[in-house]
C-alpha cells in the first residue's frame, strides 16, 4: 500500500505552522476595533465611523429585505459602517453568526432573533465584551432582555390580539377557522398565534381553531399547507387567520387552484400591510391586515444601535407603530411595502 | 459510487411468486391505499380531492421522469434538482418584464438544461462522482442565478400566466397535471420504445460490456443529466408562474422527493431496470399516503415518519425478491 | 506527447495535486490575511475553529463512512435529536445523565443505520435518506415542531468559551478526536482493514476481513459523532431544536471531499479531513468579515469542490506514482547518480 505518511504528514506541519502563524500575529486583543480604521474605538467615537455587525433573518424575503435596505441607508445617513450576516432562518447559523460578530469586536450588534431562547450563551458572552446589542423585530424570552440595551421592533402580541377581536366580530363569536402560523418556535410566531388563541378565551369567545400549521412565513409553503388545509376542511372554514401577508397570499393562491372560486373564500386576516394585501383587500378577498413598516422596523434598530453604541441611554423597548386596515381604510393608508 | 455490501453465499432461484410479487407489488399497495382513504375519510374518493393529488403530484413528477433515467443509466442521484429548479423560476420572473413570459420561460429553461449539460459532461464523460459533482454544480449553478437577480425575491405580475397554469380543461381537468401527463408519456416511451431508451438500460446493467459493444455509454450518461436539469428547469418555470414568485430556496427537498417516488416505485439504484410507469406509481403512492395522513391530521413534518419507512419497506423487498434472482 | 499530456502527467504536477489540501488551506489563509483586518488574529482564529467544531465532528464520523465506501445522509437528523434529548430530559434527569442519553441516541441511530445498510443490505443512499427523513421527523413529533430550552443557560457556556484565553472547549475535543482517528486510520491494523474493504469489500470479506462487520462500525461511529456534536451543540445554546442541523452533512461531505477523501471508497485521510475543514472555516469567516452574501460564498465553496475533484480525476487518471516529496528527492538522487555512472562508463 501506497505511503500516506507524507504527505499526511506534511499536511499536520502546514496545519500547525498555519497555527504558528497566527499565534505569533500581535494580538489585538486591547479593545481596539477590528476594523481598518485601528484606533481604539472607546475614545472619539463622534468623529469616527460607527461598526455596526448586524445578524439578520434573512436576504431575499418580503419583509427582512426592505428593512435590510432600510437600515442600511439609516446606517449610511449615521455614518455607520455595517457587516450583514444573514442566518437564512436557520437558528443553529444565527448563534454561531452572533459568536462572529463578537469575535469581531464591533461598536455594536443587532440581531433579528429566530428564537426565544438559543441566543442567550452569545448574548451573554456579548455582555462580557462589553458590545451593547439591540434585539430587532422578533421577541425574546424575558430572561434574554437583561442581556440585551434593547428591543425595537413591533408588538407582535399585541398583534394577535387586535387581529382575535378582528375575526370575532365578523363572525360574531362562532365559527371555524384555521390559523396558518410562521416559524415554529419564532418569537413573532409565537406572540402573534398566543395573543390571538388567548384574547379569545379572554373574550369567551365560541371560535373553535380546527388547525394550526406552520409554513415559515413563506408563501410557497403556505400553499403547500393550504392546499391541506382545503382538502381537510374546504367549505367549513369560516375564516382563516395568518401570522403575515405574505402566507395568506398562500392560502388565497391554494384556494383558486383547488377550483373554487374567490367569491366564497372565507374572510383572512394578514399581517404586516403588503401591497398585494391591500390590492385583494380592494377586490374583496381578503378581509383585514395589519400595517407594519419593515422600513420603520429597521430604521429605529439602527439608529438605537448608534445611540448605544456612542454611549447614550436608550429605552429598553422601542415599539414601532401598527394600523389595522379593512376595507373602509384601505384607501387612506399607505401599504408598507 | 457507493460500493456494495458483500453479498452472502447462496442464491436460489428466482420463483414465479417473486416474479408475479414484484409486478403486482405497488399497483396492489395503491388499490389497498384508495380503500384505506376511503374508510378514513368520507372526502378522500371525491373528484375534488383525487384531483388536488394530482395537481400536488405535477410539479415534483415532471422531475421523477428525469431522475429516473438517471436512476436508470446507474447515474446514481442527481442532487442539484433544488437549484435547476430555482433558476428555472428565477429566470422566469425575473425576465419576464423585459422580454415577455414566454421568452423568459425558454430562457429559464435552457439555463437549467446548460446547468444539466455540465453535469452530464462531469459525470458522463470525466468520470466524476455524481452524488459529490451534482451537490457542488448545484450550489454553483444556484449561486449563479441568484447573483443574476440581485439576491432577492423575484415577484411577477403576469397574471394571465398564472391563470392559465391554474386553470382547468373543461372546467375539470386542471392544465398542470396535463402537462405533468404529456412529460410522464413523453418520458415512458423514450425509455421504453426507443434506442436511447435500450441503451439506457445496458449502461445501467453492465456497463464495462455495454462499453465494448457499439453504446456509446458516455454519452447515454450524459444524457440522463442533461434531461434531469432540463424538466428540473421546466417544473421550475412552472411554479415560478404559477406562485407569481420565486425565492432561491424554492426547490429545496425536491431531489429527495423524487428520489423517494423513484425508490418506492421499484427502480432500483444500481440500474439497468424499471420504467417511467414504476416511478409514476411510486408517486402516486407516496402521493396517496400523504393524502390520507393529511386527512387524518397528521402535521406535514411527522409525515416523514411514514415516508422513511415506505422507502426501507420498498427497498428491502426489492433487494430481496432481486436476491432470489441470482441477482445483487 | 502534446503539452498537456506532458503536464499532466509530470511529476511536478501530480505532486501539486497530491498535496492540494495544503496548497488549497494555504491559499485560502493567505487571501484571507489580505483582505479581511485581523483575519490572523488569535481570537478570529480561535472562533472561526469553535465554529468549525460541530461540523468537524460531523465530518470525522463521514471520514470513516466515506472511506467505508458507502455515504450517510443521516448525520443532521440523529445531531437535532440527540439534542432535543439532551435538553428535553434534562428537567427529569439532570443535564449530565440527559446528555449522556442523548450521547446514547447517536449510537442508537448509527446502529440502525447500520441495520439497514449491512443486513436489509439498502443501498446507503437510499437507506440514510430513509433513515434522514424517519429522525427528522421524529424530532418533529416529539417537540411538536418547536424548539425546547434547557433549564440553565450557564450550563453549556464552557463549551464555547476559550479555555485559558486558548481555543473553546469543543475545538479541543475535535483535534483530539480527529488526531485519535488519523492514528487508528494509518498506525492500527483494523484501520488498514478499513481502506482494503472501503476499496474492495468483496476481496477483503475473501482475504479474511470481516467486512460486514466493518461497515456497521462505519455507521455507529458516524450516528456517534453527529449524536456527540448535536449533544455539545444544544448545551452551547441550550435549546433542543427539531431544526437543527438540516444543512450540515452536505457541508461535512465537501469538507472530507475536499480533504481528499474518495467517495469511492478506499483512499483517504484525518488529517484531509482536518485540511478541507480548516479551508472552509477559513473561507466562511474571511467571506463573513466582508459581508458576502450567502449565495456567493455557494459559489466558491461549490467551484473549489468541483475543481479539486477534477483534478484529482485527471491525476488518477494518468500514470501513478510515488509523488511524496522524499520519493522526488530520491529520484532526482537516483537519476543524477546514474547519469553519473553512465558518463564514467562512456568515457
Amino acid at each position: 500500500m501506497r505511503k500516506i505518511i507524507s504527505p499526511v504528514g506534511s499536511l499536520a506541519l502546514a496545519a500547525v505552522a498555519g497555527l504558528v502563524l497566527v499565534g505569533c500575529a500581535p494580538a489585538a486583543e486591547t479593545g481596539g476595533g477590528s476594523g481598518n480604521d485601528g484606533n481604539a474605538s472607546g475614545g472619539d467615537a463622534a468623529s469616527e465611523r460607527v461598526e455596526i455587525c448586524y445578524v439578520t433573518a434573512a436576504e431575499a424575503h418580503p419583509y427582512v429585505t426592505p428593512a435590510n435596505e432600510a437600515f442600511d441607508a439609516a446606517a449610511e445617513d449615521a455614518g455607520a459602517t455595517v457587516t450583514r450576516l444573514s442566518q437564512e432562518f436557520d437558528v443553529q447559523t444565527g448563534t454561531e453568526q452572533l459568536n462572529t460578530c463578537i469575535g469581531q469586536n464591533p461598536d455594536g450588534i443587532v440581531l433579528w432573533p429566530l428564537d426565544p431562547q438559543a441566543y442567550i450563551p452569545g448574548l451573554i458572552s456579548a455582555q462580557d465584551a462589553g458590545i451593547p446589542v439591540v434585539l430587532i423585530n422578533s421577541p425574546m424570552d424575558d430572561e434574554a432582555l437583561e442581556f440585551v440595551t434593547s428591543f425595537t421592533g413591533p408588538d407582535v402580541y399585541d398583534q394577535g390580539v387586535m387581529s382575535a377581536d378582528l375575526i370575532n366580530e365578523l363572525l360574531g363569536g362562532e365559527g371555524q377557522i384555521v390559523i396558518i402560523a410562521g416559524q415554529a418556535g419564532n418569537g413573532t410566531t409565537i406572540g402573534r398565534t398566543d395573543g390571538f388563541t388567548e384574547r379569545l378565551d379572554e373574550l369567551g369567545s365560541n371560535i373553535e381553531v380546527l388547525q394550526i400549521v406552520n409554513a415559515d412565513f413563506d408563501q410557497q409553503k403556505a400553499l403547500e399547507a393550504s392546499r391541506d388545509l382545503i382538502t381537510r376542511f374546504g367549505d367549513d372554514l369560516d375564516a382563516v387567520y395568518a401570522n403575515d401577508d405574505t402566507m395568506a397570499r398562500g392560502f388565497i393562491d391554494a384556494w383558486t387552484e383547488s377550483g373554487r372560486s374567490l367569491d366564497d373564500i372565507p374572510p383572512i386576516t394578514g399581517i404586516n400591510g403588503q401591497q398585494d394585501a391591500f390590492e385583494s383587500i380592494r377586490d374583496g378577498s381578503f378581509y383585514a391586515t395589519i400595517v407594519q413598516s419593515p422600513r420603520e422596523d429597521g430604521k429605529l434598530a439602527l439608529n438605537t444601535i448608534v445611540a448605544a453604541a456612542q454611549g447614550e441611554a436608550v429605552e429598553a423597548r422601542i415599539p414601532i407603530p401598527l394600523t389595522i386596515v379593512t376595507s373602509e381604510n384601505v384607501d387612506d393608508v399607505e401599504p408598507a411595502f | 459510487m457507493t460500493t456494495p455490501v458483500p453479498p452472502p453465499s447462496r442464491t436460489v432461484n428466482r420463483g414465479l411468486f417473486s416474479h408475479i410479487g414484484a409486478r403486482l407489488g405497488l399497483p396492489a399497495g395503491i388499490v389497498a391505499t384508495l380503500i384505506a382513504g376511503t374508510l378514513v375519510s368520507d372526502r378522500f374518493l371525491t373528484v375534488q380531492n383525487l384531483t388536488n393529488v394530482l395537481i400536488n403530484m405535477s410539479i415534483i413528477g415532471i422531475i421523477v421522469v428525469g431522475m429516473t433515467f438517471v436512476f436508470v443509466t446507474r447515474g446514481l442521484a442527481d442532487l442539484s434538482v433544488p437549484a435547476t429548479v430555482a433558476v428555472g423560476g428565477l429566470l422566469v420572473l425575473g425576465l419576464e418584464s423585459s422580454i415577455g413570459t414566454l421568452p423568459a420561460a425558454i430562457v429559464g429553461v435552457l439555463t437549467a438544461a446548460i446547468a444539466g449539460a455540465v453535469n452530464g459532461w462531469l459525470i458522463g464523460y470525466a468520470g466524476l462522482n455524481p452524488v459529490i459533482t451534482t451537490l457542488a454544480s448545484g450550489t454553483i449553478v444556484l449561486g449563479i442565478a441568484q447573483v443574476f437577480v440581485g439576491g432577492v425575491i423575484v415577484y411577477g405580475d403576469n397574471r394571465e400566466a398564472q391563470a392559465f397554469l391554474t386553470g382547468r380543461v373543461f372546467g375539470v381537468v386542471p392544465v398542470i397535471v396535463l402537462i405533468f401527463l404529456a412529460v410522464v408519456i413523453a418520458g415512458h416511451l423514450l425509455l421504453s420504445r426507443t434506442v436511447l431508451g435500450r441503451w439506457s438500460y445496458a449502461v445501467g446493467s453492465n456497463p464495462s460490456a455495454t462499453g465494448a459493444s457499439a453504446v456509446p455509454v458516455k454519452r447515454v450518461r450524459a444524457f440522463a443529466f442533461l434531461l434531469t436539469g432540463t424538466l428540473a428547469g421546466f417544473s421550475g418555470v412552472l411554479l415560478g408562474i404559477t406562485l407569481q414568485t420565486a425565492r432561491p430556496g424554492i426547490g429545496t427537498g425536491y431531489e429527495f422527493d423524487a428520489i423517494t417516488a423513484v425508490v418506492v416505485g421499484g427502480v432500483s439504484l444500481l440500474g439497468g431496470s424499471g420504467t417511467v410507469l414504476y416511478a409514476f406509481g411510486g408517486l402516486l403512492f407516496v402521493q396517496l399516503l400523504t393524502n390520507i395522513m393529511v386527512l387524518l391530521g397528521v402535521p406535514t413534518e411527522p409525515q416523514g415518519l411514514v415516508k422513511g419507512a415506505l422507502i426501507v419497506t420498498a427497498v428491502a423487498i426489492d433487494v430481496a425478491l432481486r436476491r432470489r434472482g441470482g441477482r445483487s | 506527447m502534446n503539452a498537456r499530456t506532458t503536464i499532466v502527467t509530470s511529476d511536478a504536477f501530480h505532486a501539486l495535486v497530491r498535496n492540494r489540501v495544503i496548497i488549497i488551506l494555504t491559499a485560502t489563509l493567505i487571501v484571507g490575511a489580505t483582505f479581511v483586518p485581523g483575519f490572523l488574529e488569535f481570537r478570529t482564529a480561535s472562533l472561526g475553529l469553535d465554529r468549525m467544531a460541530t461540523l468537524g465532528l460531523v465530518a470525522i464520523g463521514l471520514t470513516v463512512v466515506l472511506i467505508a465506501g458507502q455515504l450517510d445522509l443521516s448525520g443532521g437528523a440523529i445531531l437535532a435529536l440527540s439534542g432535543i434529548a439532551t435538553i428535553g430530559l434534562q428537567a427529569e434527569l439532570g443535564q449530565i445523565p440527559a446528555a449522556l442519553v442523548g450521547f446514547c441516541v447517536g449510537i442508537a441511530a448509527g446502529a440502525i443505520n447500520g441495520f439497514l445498510v449491512v443486513v436489509l443490505r439498502i443501498n446507503s443512499l437510499v437507506a440514510t435518506l430513509a433513515s434522514m427523513l424517519f429522525f427528522r421527523a421524529l424530532c418533529h413529533l416529539i417537540t411538536e415542531s418547536r424548539p425546547i430550552s434547557g433549564i440553565d443557560p450557564f450550563f453549556g457556556l464552557a463549551v464555547s468559551r476559550p479555555i485559558e484565553g486558548t481555543f473553546t472547549g469543543r475545538t479541543l475535543v475535535f483535534f483530539v478526536l480527529i488526531i485519535a482517528l488519523h492514528f487508528w486510520l494509518t498506525r492500527t491494523v483494523a484501520g488498514r482493514h478499513l481502506f482494503a474493504v472501503g476499496s474492495n469489500p468483496a476481496s477483503a470479506e475473501a482475504s479474511g476481513i470481516r467486512s460486514r462487520a466493518y461497515l456497521f462500525g462505519a455507521f455507529v461511529f458516524s450516528g456517534t459523532m453527529a449524536g456527540f456534536a448535536g449533544v455539545i451543540q444544544s448545551l452551547s445554546v441550550n435549546t433542543g431544536s427539531p431544526v437543527f442541523g438540516e444543512n450540515i452533512v452536505l457541508v461535512a461531505i465537501a469538507a472530507v471531499v475536499i480533504g481528499g477523501t474518495r467517495l469511492e471508497g478506499g483512499r483517504g485521510s484525518a488529517l484531509g479531513t482536518l485540511g478541507g475543514l480548516l479551508t472552509i472555516a477559513a473561507l466562511t469567516t474571511a467571506m463573513e468579515y466582508q459581508s458576502v452574501p450567502a449565495y456567493l460564498q455557494a459559489i466558491v465553496t461549490g467551484v473549489i469542490l468541483l475543481l479539486l475533484i477534477l483534478l484529482d480525476r485527471t491525476v488518477s487518471g494518468s500514470q501513478r506514482r510515488d509523488v511524496t516529496l522524499a520519493a522526488l528527492w530520491r529520484r532526482a538522487q537516483s537519476s543524477r547518480s546514474s547519469r553519473k555512472h553512465e558518463r564514467t562508463l562512456a568515457s
